[in-house]
């Protein structure tokens, strides 16, 4: 018995050697995969679609009036990892809001600190340029990434998403989300 | 006589061959320095550090809070565990504990990690050996885990998204679902992946037999993680220290027998197929509950608590009480905008002209001097003086709203403090073991952070597998072990 498995194992070995058996299953794979849909996409004709909450770059937020929400009180500067926003004040003003962007890390810490929600991180991740100096962001670029890129209802439904922790974190929230069985 | 000669002129030695630190298969910024006979390997020297950026030292300079998103920079390729492995320890620094749904949460995106760093581990091994076609395969499922990290923490590779205490962020119910639906297809997609290399004549005459190390071998040389399981030791920390939530899952620790590459080849593989397993489970018993732990001390406030003062409707200003003061000059000197003078010793007052409303005044009075009028921005002193009360005697929700911003004011600029002592706390990353030693001398930084890469120890081990083989096994040996440059030199 025991010898007739090994035999029987010994042929198996010897036509897998001479059949190829195993390259051309793969072959088969990849050539099945030639008909099915492809999964790549040409960038930059094709765009992935961003999740909201996207940790892009800066933009200050504006208040129902339209003027910024930012009072200048520091918090963000002093969170940032990379130390790299800047900021004075002048005559019961904001007078200089600069992000270094070459700088940021993208942590997204300064949303988390600022208690007037007044920075949000957008959605642009296109801003590579020759100069230096067009990609350090000034307070006036900031205000109107906000209205580029937070239009609308969209910059409160960031606010509620993405303005980190909020009492509902210590709490159960109704409508939270737990695993609802499998679909069929 | 002749010979002799001859032997002089023909002397025969190593010769001696830089490998990296640019090249496509070191996987980084690795050096390797051959000495080769022939195309025999003799000796190898692996040189480390091109991409050192100080992380520890780093870290002794930011609070723990902050410190977070420098782990991120680490393993970028599996950044989420490495964010858990540091709030994990941080965690036991504090004494605190993470309420059940985040550690829930915390292990489902781990495991995740840990997929996608396998997937991209395979995909590069394959490349490296000569599989072109696994690679494109492991990098459409990596995709699909790196949409889902972007949907709950906006970030792909850098996700930043536990914290110290929880997590960032609740995840959404899109996020389940598609997860679900992930793991329903995943064991199918490794069985394509099987399909291409597992019994390829190729593959295996690559991998069999090449840099084997024993049991024992690789115990001494520190190796851990699904390296040292090829050699078919079960350690895992996973399952002999669980950490968040993987006392609550049933999972297998995949061991190879006979230390190659192959055998560490299939462990990883077994390991993608219990990582899926193990996410199904969390998933289906993920309990509702909170996802920040209740303690003010190590915790950033509520921001929506923080509204009565904070909401721009409020149209806040800020007054001195002319009678409380003590004139300490410390909010003068907190000020910002320099709105506040006064003298020694005397009453201070705010001139509301220059006030930019940032409460750093609020905060640093200790007298309780410093008050808010709600709705009195732009009236005149005499008015604010009618209109203020004492900080006591403020409504509820706006004296709530004080204490939150003074709390927020001092987490960020002091940090959350940690006991003294010191405490070592290693968690089971996708590579192998990551521990954080942290000395404490009790303020908000950490006197001294210290890190165990798996990384670093696995490329020292890369003499004792290379050499006796070929130059071309180089290569598999480096895939094998599975390193990240960027935690190696951290
Ligand atoms: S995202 Fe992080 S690094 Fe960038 S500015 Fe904000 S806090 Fe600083
Ligand atoms: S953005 Fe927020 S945290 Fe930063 S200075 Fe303005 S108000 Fe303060
Ligand atoms: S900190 Fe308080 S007590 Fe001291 S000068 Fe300012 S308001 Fe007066
Ligand atoms: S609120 Fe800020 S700017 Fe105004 S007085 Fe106080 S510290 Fe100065």
């Amino acid at each position: 018995m025991e010898h007739s498995v090994t035999v029987r194992e010994i042929t198996k070995q010897i036509i897998k050697r001479f059949t190829f058996i195993e390259i051309l299953q793969g072959m088969a794979l990849t050539l099945r995969k030639m008909f099915s849909r492809a999964v790549t996409i040409q960038y930059p004709k094709e765009r992935r679609h961003i999740a909201p909450g996207f940790r892009g770059q800066h933009a200050l937020a504006k208040n129902q009036a339209g003027r910024a929400k930012c009072v200048g009180c520091g918090l963000c500067a002093a969170i940032c990892p990379s130390q790299c926003i800047h900021i004075t004040r002048a005559k019961g003003q904001v007078d200089k809001y600069e992000v270094d962007i070459l700088r940021c890390i993208y942590c997204g810490f300064c949303v988390e600190a600022c208690p007037y929600g007044a920075v949000v991180l957008t959605e642009n991740y296109e801003y590579s340029d020759y100069k230096k100096e067009n990609i350090y962001m000034k307070k006036d670029k900031l205000l109107s990434n906000w209205d580029k890129y937070m239009p609308g209802k969209k910059g409160e439904e960031y606010f509620d998403k993405f303005w980190r922790p909020l009492s509902e974190d210590f709490g159960t929230p109704p409508g939270q989300s737990v695993f609802k069985g499998k679909k069929e | 006589m002749i010979q002799k000669e001859a032997e002089k002129i023909f002397e025969t030695r190593e010769l001696n061959v830089n490998m990296g630190p640019q090249h496509p298969a070191t996987h980084g910024v690795l050096r390797l320095v051959l000495d080769i006979d022939g195309e025999t390997i003799v000796k190898v020297t692996p040189y480390v550090g091109y991409l050192h950026r100080g992380i520890e030292k780093l870290g002794e300079s930011l609070s723990y809070f902050q410190a977070l998103p420098l782990t991120d920079r680490m393993d970028y390729v599996s950044a989420m565990s490495n964010n858990i492995g540091y709030v994990v320890a941080v965690e036991k620094l504090f004494g605190i504990e993470a309420p059940e749904r985040a550690k829930f949460i915390r292990t489902i995106v781990g495991e995740m990690s840990r997929i996608s760093n396998h997937l991209l581990w395979l995909a590069t091994h394959a490349l490296d050996i000569g599989a072109m076609t696994v690679f494109l395969y492991c990098f459409r499922e990596r995709e699909w885990l790196l949409d889902l990290f972007e949907m709950i923490c906006g970030a792909r590779l850098t996700v930043t998204y536990p914290r110290v205490g929880g997590v960032r962020n609740d995840v959404p119910q899109e996020f389940l679902e598609s997860l679900w639906k992930f793991t329903d297809e995943f064991p199918s997609r490794i069985l394509e992946y099987e399909t291409l290399i597992d019994q390829n004549r190729i593959w295996l005459q690559r991998t069999v037999d090449i840099g084997v190390i024993s049991a024992e071998e690789a115990i001494n040389m520190g190796m851990t993680g699904p390296t040292l399981r090829g050699s078919g030791v079960p350690y895992d920390i996973r399952k002999h220290m669980p950490y968040d939530a993987y006392d609550k899952v049933d999972f297998d620790v995949p061991i190879g027998t006979k230390g190659d590459t192959y055998d560490r080849y299939r462990c990883r593989m077994l390991e993608l197929r219990q990582s899926n397993n193990i996410i199904r489970q969390l998933i289906e018993k993920l309990p509702p509950g909170p996802v920040m732990v209740d303690d003010p001390k190590f915790t950033l406030p509520p921001k929506d608590k923080m509204m009565p003062i904070t909401h721009p409707t409020k149209e806040i200003a800020y007054f001195i009480l002319e009678k409380a003061c003590k004139g300490c000059g410390m909010c003068m000197r907190a000020c910002p905008a320099k709105a506040i003078t006064g003298e020694k010793k005397a009453a201070h007052k705010i001139n509301q002209a220059l006030c930019v409303n940032c409460a750093n005044c609020l905060v640093t009075c200790k007298f309780k001097s410093v008050t808010v009028v709600s709705g009195g921005k732009g009236l005149s002193d005499e008015k604010l003086a009618e209109l203020a009360v004492a900080p006591d005697q403020l409504p509820e929700d706006i004296k709530q709203a004080q204490q939150l911003l003074v709390k927020q004011f001092e987490f960020i600029k002091k940090g959350p403090k940690a006991p003294e002592g010191d405490l070592y706390v290693a968690t089971e990353v996708p590579k192998g073991e990551l521990g954080f030693y942290f000395v404490s001398d009790g303020s908000g930084k950490p006197f001294r952070m210290r890190l165990r890469a798996p990384s670093f120890i696995h490329a020292g081990c890369l003499p004792r597998l290379c050499v006796g083989h070929l130059v071309a096994d180089v290569i598999a040996a480096i895939g094998t072990i599975d390193i990240v440059l960027g935690e190696c030199d951290r």
